[in-house]
């Protein structure tokens, strides 16, 4: 938005104000009284920093001259009286939680009602969050400002439109913190412990390699497997292998599962995660040490299966012993091996295992005080266990260390700036700008570079980041994670379908068919989506508007079209006969039903006494057409019910899990291929995307739009409030546009709008993402509109998805908020008008490049926000 | 999770300080040891207490006997078909219709709310503490003052062992449940055993002492606005400790009560095995005096769920858009959950305490974390009382209430029952003044 635009908001308001001025002035003098402390709010803003004030000097006047005309005592809207509403406190926090949301996202007052003033609203939202945060300070606080699904509540137009006068912005920085690791990165650390990732291979870059995240299973676990390179042979099935072999969950836990899933300040570690991170840690350890040994017996380790055959008698299926490891080693050597190789303890080997172990889990070599202290904890244990059980439970110790688990942004040594900041320095600079890419430890150079006092400047920064950009053998699992956490992709899987709604999309719903499809699907477009950061040229509208996609042979079928009734029928009649035994006897029962009816027929008298023989034949031939059906479907014949898309492409790759699942584990081969011409446009297009957004029975029509309006628009939705029962009216008849129609009555309206007509277009795709032309044997609606998009050019009608991602696909504002998203994610915080200029450079640095991710992030990375961080002795600082 | 509370919180009245380290540990055990006196009167006797919260709402025409629309005597009733196992128990029933809480936005789940009686929502932090966790505090001192279990599906089980969506010690202070019945034994009786094992044990405390100790340390360089999160990392491993040293002093009384871990806990075939086991672990802590007061959580507060050892093909979210009435799935859930109530009141009932059974010292309250159904406004919230903590509750009767009465009325109770006499739960005067019409514990429930 330019300063053009925000000029001439404040006219309209100036216009605005005289003339309620003038015609308050016919009714009441008192009116224009409660008018003239606007003035007051015209002072001067500075993002963050406290307003003061109280209720009644404060926050009352905007109140009664914004809110009472239609919140007063009598017949208020909405049932929402604000008359007596008095100062913040905990009885009235969620009103007062309301009011900040709706003047944030200038909701209130209404368009039609004269518009406070930019500074007005800022410092009466300001006002309300001090106040929130101080009286619910010891009740659960109030975080609503911190969430990341409120990020956008901070105006877009103040963000990259020109700072009106008045408003004064402080350099920004970033709250001193310690950020716990994630479930993925603290998998994929434990798994660099024992499992060796191949090295990256330029031919094949799609393969899954080391640096890349621990991708989950097949069910969609996150697991961490113990020797699966190793296993060259096992005893029956998937269910059996997947019995067999060890594997651990995901210890550490994750509350959310759509959007930015990882602020610093969301989790913790309890103690019930503690003591299962010991017992992890302590299988761990011993697999460093012995590998396969530590879970298998001594005669399962060989590269001959046939010479222990006499060992694995009878039906052993789905027991640790019906595996066979290679005698081949294959797990890293670390110093851990060597001191349990050896006889007895050397003090020597035994720190060389503990500062190995410590920087294999923190990232970091420790101090010589740390190495100390766990040394004399090993001791301990050793002395009390003995060698084996010892070192395995005093080593154990190491995993729960405060910074094998939190990364610390602390800033301890340094001397504040005059704004109260402290830049990051060494590792944790260092570990920072790591962490900003990677889930594995500092690769050499980066390690050499903070040990050398090489990482204390911005041009530092700007020198590893680019390094690590440029080399596509650096993998970089976390620039992954931002697009999964920015698209919400990767919850198809996760989507418990109805059986018969999901049969009714066309695709298969036998066992878990569907769910691993979706896992699948999931892959899939993460490897789409490094194809296009690999070009790295107008990387968000390439995501909205590519024709590729990367398939797997199930996608014919998900990437196909729902056939209509009359479609279905018809392809019915078409298809070859099915040659078989059912074939024969459904002949057989229409020859003999053919037969009754014309010896009733000839002999009429017959009518009556073989009607019961009539009858038995019709049966018969109902059962034999059900017969055969359903034996059409089970050989995997032809789906009647879909037009599959046929795809073919150049062969390449998608980063799978280890074999979890014996012969049915993920398959990483793929397809890069082209999607059907006029009915897919864009990863938003795609199954991946529409199933994370649908639910057990259908599409998730207000999720969709939802999405749209937050991470394409930047608009933000409040709360629902908690007087609505949010729930649609259950008609199987109804198409979901219709039975959406409880979400236009007024009430909901208000913040439906910003939702339902951006999700509805999305209704030419059915729940399991098939295109479709047809809902309820009628054409699909698939209309919908952009409104109040706050940009004019993308606002009106459009006829469906594609048209409408084309059209948003096309909007510098849409860059914008993907900038927004890409800072919160890497900064870990919602931005600020203090971040402004960081948010503007971004954006600026990704237009210029061409739509470069890389560049994008090399801004951000370089960014104050990035590098600097505050301890809270500066109010502003802290705020931020 | 397991703060260490006042030592003598809850012992013998008058008894004092002085008492303290010479009772513990045999006073911190809430049940019968053999040659320890016991009355069944005053502020020493054992009592303890269990919330069972199904989520996806408790239909009221689930549990009221057809035909009854007044308060009255249960005897001659036909209790429902989904919870007919409790018949042999109506006598110790109190079928409670009527409260409310429109305060606590319960559709969906109130989370923390329901046991709170406050505003929860998906990923809104406790505002305060549970009920559960504030009878933990009132009732006897024991080892352990409170146990949650969450019973869910295998999936959510496994990956997910730990989940805290019910009860909070404070603000901000979840209390996490646990669902791998596997860590729990570990948990509660890892401490019995002899030998190697033992020396195992005693060197995993040392090594969890001395990890306290550096954790600890590295709060000291802490933001103020950090050290609160970071606590809860360092809590843990006082709770660990603080745990492990009280279990380990009764060893010999817990060996009696420790169930035999069985293929269930390692091979279950459904979740319902675990769901069986961890209900075992439950009474066996309450049996055993580790606690008296035990949270479970059936479908663990949150939305989901899954009962297919039951044959139940469904599971998660669409349970709760079915309505519960003449619903077979719902009959069979139901059942589940009433058989595992007649489970717990029937070893309860055959352990001696005092002059009667431990059962006589308990209270079961089975409600719904969601009120009535999953979206709703929580006008209306049923519970059903099992037990009557030594003659404090009115037992046999169903209580039709007017839904004035907040949730919290009944908590003031439990409260007031325990031996903390107080007029409101979690409810200052003023939100009483909009969702309560009257003052002090919900009396229709008490003697």
């Amino acid at each position: 938005m330019s300063r053009t635009v925000l000029s001439g908001t404040v006219a309209k308001n100036t216009v605005l104000n005289q003339a309620v001025v003038i015609r308050a002035f016919g009714y009441a003098i008192c009116l224009i009284v409660l008018l003239l402390p606007t003035v007051a709010f015209s002072n001067g803003f500075t993002p963050g920093q406290s307003v003061e004030g109280n209720y009644e000097n404060f926050a009352r006047d905007f109140l009664q001259n914004r809110c009472l005309d239609c919140h007063g005592q009598k017949d208020p809207e909405g049932g929402l009286s604000l008359h007596d509403l008095g100062p913040v406190d905990e009885v009235n926090a969620s009103t007062w939680r309301s009011i900040w949301a709706q003047v944030m996202l200038k909701e209130m007052p209404p368009r039609d009602a004269e518009q406070p003033e930019v500074i007005e609203r800022l410092r009466f939202s300001e006002w309300i969050i001090g106040q929130l945060t101080q009286v619910m300070r010891d009740k659960g606080g109030f975080r609503d400002h911190l969430d990341p699904n409120k990020g956008n509540f901070v105006d877009h137009d103040l963000i990259f439109g020109a700072i009106p006068a008045g408003i004064t912005l402080v350099p920004t920085s970033t709250p001193a913190r310690i950020w716990r690791v994630t479930r993925e990165e603290h998998i994929t650390r434990l798994n660099e412990l024992i499992n060796s990732e191949p090295t990256f291979d330029p031919m094949n870059p799609g393969l899954r390699t080391h640096g890349d995240s621990v991708p989950t299973n097949h069910g969609g676990e996150l697991k961490l497997y113990f020797g699966t390179d190793q296993i060259i042979q096992w005893q029956g099935g998937t269910v059996a292998y997947a019995t067999a072999v060890k594997s651990l969950p995901a210890v550490l836990s994750t509350a959310r599962d759509h959007g930015l899933e990882n602020y610093p300040h969301f989790y913790s570690v309890n103690s019930a995660e503690a003591t299962q991170i010991m017992e992890v840690a302590d299988d761990i350890v011993k697999y460093m040490a012995y590998g396969p040994l530590s879970i298998a017996e001594p005669w399962q380790i060989t590269d001959d299966p046939k010479s222990v055959a006499d060992k694995m008698k009878g039906d052993i299926r789905g027991l640790p012993t019906s595996i066979v490891y290679s005698a081949k080693v294959v797990r890293p050597l670390t110093p851990v091996y060597d001191l349990m190789k050896e006889e007895g303890v050397s003090q020597d080997h035994l720190r060389a295992a503990i500062d190995d172990l410590f920087e294999a889990l923190t990232f970091r070599p420790p101090s010589r005080n740390e190495s100390d202290r766990y040394l004399a904890v090993v001791n301990e244990s050793i002395e009390k266990l003995g060698k084996e059980d010892g070192v395995a439970l005093g080593l154990s110790s190491i995993f729960l260390d405060r910074d094998a688990l939190f990364r610390p942004e602390l800033v301890e040594h340094g001397q504040p700036d005059q704004h109260g900041r402290v830049m990051l320095q060494d590792w944790e600079l260092g570990l920072a700008v790591n962490h900003a890419l990677r889930y594995i430890k500092p690769d050499e150079q980066l390690r050499s570079a903070i040990i050398d006092g090489r990482m204390r400047t911005r041009e530092d920064v700007q020198r590893e980041v680019e390094r690590m950009l440029a080399d596509d053998s650096i993998r970089k699992p976390r620039m992954l994670q931002f697009f999964r956490d920015y698209f919400d992709y990767d919850r198809g899987g996760y989507i418990c379908k109805d059986a018969k709604s999901l049969a009714d999309t066309g695709v298969s719903n036998r066992g878990t068919s569907h769910y691993n499809a979706m896992f699948d699907a999931t892959a899939s477009t993460d490897r789409l989506i490094e194809l296009i950061l690999q070009e790295d040229r107008d990387v968000l509208r390439q995501l909205l508007l590519t024709d590729k996609i990367v398939a797997t042979t199930n996608d014919n079928v998900y990437f196909g079209k729902r056939n209509s009734p009359a479609e279905t029928q018809k392809s019915i009649a078409s298809a070859k006969p099915v040659s078989s035994e059912e074939a024969v006897t459904l002949e057989t029962a229409r020859q003999a039903l053919t037969d009754i009816k014309k010896s009733i027929s000839d002999n009429p008298e017959q009518s009556n006494s073989k009607r019961g023989e009539l009858a038995e034949a019709k049966r018969a031939v109902a059962v034999a057409e059900k017969e055969l059906e359903i034996k059409r479907q089970k050989r995997g014949g032809e789906n009647h019910n879909v037009t599959e898309a046929k795809l073919t492409g150049p062969e390449i790759f998608a980063r799978v899990s280890r074999r979890s699942f014996g012969n049915g584990s993920m398959k990483p081969e793929r397809i890069l291929a082209t999607a059907p011409v006029g009915e897919r446009l864009g990863i938003l297009t795609h199954p991946s995307w529409l199933v994370s957004h649908s639910d057990a029975m259908d599409n998730h029509a207000i999720r969709r739009g939802r999405w749209i309006r937050e991470r394409l628009l930047g608009g933000g939705i409040p709360d629902v409030p908690i007087t609505v029962d949010a729930m649609l009216p259950d008609e199987p008849k109804s198409t979901l546009r219709d039975r959406m129609r409880v979400t236009r009555e007024t009430y909901c309206w208000t913040c439906h709008k910003k939702m339902d007509p951006l999700g509805l277009p999305f209704e030419m795709f059915n729940h399991a993402g098939l295109f479709r032309e047809q809902e309820l044997e009628k054409p699909v609606d698939t209309s919908g509109e952009i409104i109040d998009s706050g940009d004019a050019a993308l606002d009106g009608k459009v006829s469906d998805a594609i048209e409408l991602i084309e059209r948003i696909a096309q909007s510098e504002r849409a860059e914008q908020v993907f900038v927004r998203h890409a800072f919160r994610f890497w900064m870990g915080r919602n931005e600020t008008l203090n971040d402004a200029p960081v948010l503007k450079a971004a954006h600026r640095a990704y237009q210029e490049n061409g739509g470069s991710m890389r560049s994008l992030l090399a801004s951000l990375l370089t960014s104050d926000a990035f590098l600097y961080r505050n301890r809270g002795e500066s109010e502003v600082a802290a705020q931020n | 999770m397991f703060n260490r509370r006042n030592l003598l919180h809850g012992i013998a009245t008058g008894a004092g300080a002085a008492l303290g380290l010479t009772l513990f540990p045999k006073q911190m055990l809430a049940s019968p040891i053999p040659g320890a006196s016991s009355s069944r009167t005053g502020s020493s006797s054992p009592k303890r207490i269990i919330f069972f919260l199904q989520n996806q709402g408790f239909d009221p025409a689930t549990c009221i006997p057809e035909g009854m629309k007044r308060s009255g005597s249960l005897a001659g009733m036909k209790l429902p078909e989904p919870i007919r196992p409790l018949e042999p128990f109506k006598d110790k029933m109190h079928i409670i219709n009527g409260l409310h809480g429109l305060h606590t936005s319960p559709s969906h789940s109130a989370f923390f709310g329901a046991l709170g009686g406050y505003r929860g929502s998906d990923g809104v932090p406790p505002s305060g503490p549970t009920i559960d966790y504030e009878l933990s505090k009132v009732l006897p001192e024991t080892l352990l003052p409170h146990l949650c279990i969450g019973m869910d599906s295998m999936e959510n089980m496994t990956t997910k062992p730990t989940l805290a969506t019910l009860s909070a010690s404070g603000a901000g202070q979840p209390i996490f449940m646990h669902s791998n019945p596997n860590h729990l034994y570990q948990m509660l009786y890892g401490g019995i055993s002899t030998g190697n094992i033992r020396r195992q044990h005693e060197a995993k405390s040392s090594l969890f002492n001395q990890i306290e100790s550096m954790a600890a340390v590295g709060a000291r360089s802490l933001p103020p606005q950090e050290r609160q999160r970071y606590g809860q990392y360092v809590q843990g491993f006082q709770d660990i400790n603080g745990l492990r040293g009280r279990l380990e002093k009764v060893s010999d009384h817990l060996r009696k009560f420790a169930p035999e871990v069985d293929s269930r806990y390692t091979k279950p075939d459904f979740e319902t095995d675990w769901h069986d086991v961890l209900l075992d672990l439950g009474i066996s802590s309450l049996t055993s005096g580790i606690t008296n007061t035990l949270t479970i959580g059936s479908g663990r507060g949150e939305i989901f769920g899954s009962w297919k050892g039951l044959g139940i093909a469904e599971q998660g979210h669409n349970l709760g858009h079915m309505d519960q009435p003449g619903n077979p799935i719902w009959i069979k859930i139901r059942q589940y959950n009433s058989r595992m109530l007649v489970r717990i009141m029937e070893k309860l009932e055959s352990i001696p305490e005092g002059s009667g059974t431990m059962m006589d010292n308990t209270l079961i309250v089975y409600t719904s974390n969601n009120a009535d159904k999953q979206h709703t406004s929580g006008a209306n919230w049923p519970v059903v009382l099992l037990g009557n903590i030594d003659g404090a509750f009115k037992t046999g009767c169903f209580t039709q209430l007017d839904g004035s009465r907040p949730i919290n009325a009944l908590y003031t109770a439990l409260l007031n029952a325990a031996g903390a006499p107080c007029d409101r739960f979690n409810m200052n005067d003023q939100l009483a003044k909009k969702f309560d019409s009257g003052n002090g514990p919900l009396t229709e429930v008490l003697t």
